[in-house]
């Protein structure tokens, strides 16, 4: 199972980058400064942006499914019962997993920006898709949510999981680091050895990285062993 | 056209001789032919052909109860024609800087104000049925009469949502009425050629039809 993006030009208006590169199956990290271009990569990724140049190819990828950044884009029903059908999903069973006590006769615009996040990736994390592409998962969530979030994902064992953020402090454990740069996707390769070429590291991470205490992974347990390692 | 008073005072007087004459609505195509960039205005706007469709139903029907459906039809299409050049070609700002110079500082600028909020409402209304028909297609639903309803208030809803959050942001700021603008105008010989053609044709379709009157 493999995405790959073949010398891929976008363009909006004056601006412009270009992506090159496969991706594989396992959880990867794309990251890169406000607006340089992530979103329009993982429209790209879905297919529901057309390049200017090159092409998207997929190999054995039979689903596809984005989780665009702001929940709200992605409602189509009136009550959060009609918008978890329009999933083709069970209301009750999504309210469980996404751990809100509410009606699902309520419409979901009534709810919070954060419930509806959690809503929306309850529904969007219960199905297993070939390609997963999240846009800015960790938006509008509090920290206990991003940690549960994270668990999640790094539960996913089969397909290709894409996560576009500018998140710094929590993350799910990942496999491959890539960072837009310079308008260029740029592969910072396979972790732990990412972390030293990876320009858009966490302060902390960056920290460690000069101290020789490379993590072996992201997430909080490996930062935290990294930064509590003794030499010797 | 850059001198956006010339094109507002344009478009009245085009809309008012094609909704007076038939005659009218003859002479403000042609203009709509000569002074715009014609059929570059219509592109990448959805609701003109559903526009389009809505006053061919409304014609059909003005023709089923006795009265001349096609004239109303023609009539209307040509100021469906103005509106959309003007909607296309206008840039932020320009309705704000007439509507002051018009009316000034107070009425003028609220006015202004307001236009203004209402276009950049359209605006996002249209960015939000695209990212509407997105999510549909996502979750591999086909856009219908099915889907219409939980469209239909959702945008509404959002843009009630929006315009609360510029209300909030307007009392935020301590606005209460009025404002400076100095606005500048680039006029060019070609826009005065076309507002006089304007008049001229305003002034023609609203003679003909009292002739017609008086005969």
């Amino acid at each position: 199972m493999k995405l790959i993006l073949d010398q891929v030009v976008a363009r909006r208006g004056r601006w412009s980058f270009m992506a090159q590169g496969g991706f594989g199956s396992g959880i990867h990290l794309v990251t890169g400064d406000v607006g340089s271009g992530k979103s329009t990569l993982a429209l790209i990724m879905a297919r529901l942006f057309p390049p200017e140049q090159g092409a998207v190819r997929s190999e054995q990828i039979l689903t596809v499914m984005l989780s665009a950044q702001f929940p709200e884009f992605y409602l189509t029903g009136l009550t959060v019962a009609e918008e978890c059908v329009s999933w083709g999903l069970d209301a009750d069973q999504i309210l469980r997993a996404a751990g809100l006590c509410i009606s699902t006769s309520t419409p979901p615009l009534c709810l919070s920006r954060g419930e509806l996040k959690r809503l929306h990736l309850a529904c969007i994390l219960a199905r297993q898709y070939d390609l997963l592409l999240l846009d800015e998962p960790f938006s509008s969530l509090d920290c206990s949510e991003k940690e549960r979030l994270c668990t999640e994902i790094s539960r996913r064992q089969d397909g290709i999981t894409i996560l576009f953020t500018h998140e710094q402090a929590t993350f799910p454990h990942i496999d491959h680091i890539w960072e837009i740069a310079d308008n260029c996707l740029v592969d910072c390769g396979v972790l732990p050895g990412a972390l030293e070429r990876w320009q858009h590291a966490p302060a902390l991470v960056k920290k460690l990285v000069r101290a020789g205490r490379v993590p072996e992974n992201l997430t909080s347990d490996n930062i935290r062993e990294a930064a509590c390692r003794t030499r010797g | 056209m850059q001198d956006p008073r010339i094109m507002l005072a344009s478009a009245a007087l085009l809309s008012l001789a094609a909704f007076v004459s038939i005659w009218g609505a003859f002479f403000a195509l042609l203009w709509w032919l000569v002074f715009t960039p014609r059929l570059r205005t219509l592109q990448n706007k959805p609701a003109v052909p559903l526009m389009v469709l809505l006053l061919a139903a409304v014609a059909a029907l003005t023709s089923l109860t006795g009265s001349n459906g096609l004239s109303y039809f023609f009539r209307m299409v040509v100021i469906l024609l103005i509106g959309t050049w003007v909607y296309t070609v206008r840039k932020e700002g320009d309705f704000l800087a007439v509507s002051v110079w018009l009316l000034g500082r107070r009425a003028g600028f609220e006015i202004g104000m307001t236009a203004e909020m209402g276009l950049q409402m359209a605006d996002a209304l249209f960015e939000d049925s695209i990212r509407m028909r997105t999510a549909l297609k996502i979750k591999e639903q086909v856009w219908g009469i099915r889907n219409v309803l939980p469209a239909g208030y959702l945008l509404v809803h959002d843009a009630i949502q929006r315009a609360n959050n510029t209300a909030d942001l307007l009392a935020v700021r301590g606005y209460r009425h009025g404002g400076t603008l100095c606005p500048v105008f680039h006029p060019l010989r070609w826009d005065a050629v076309g507002g006089i053609c304007a008049a001229i044709i305003l002034l023609t379709a609203v003679a003909s039809e009292f002739f017609i009157l008086y005969q």
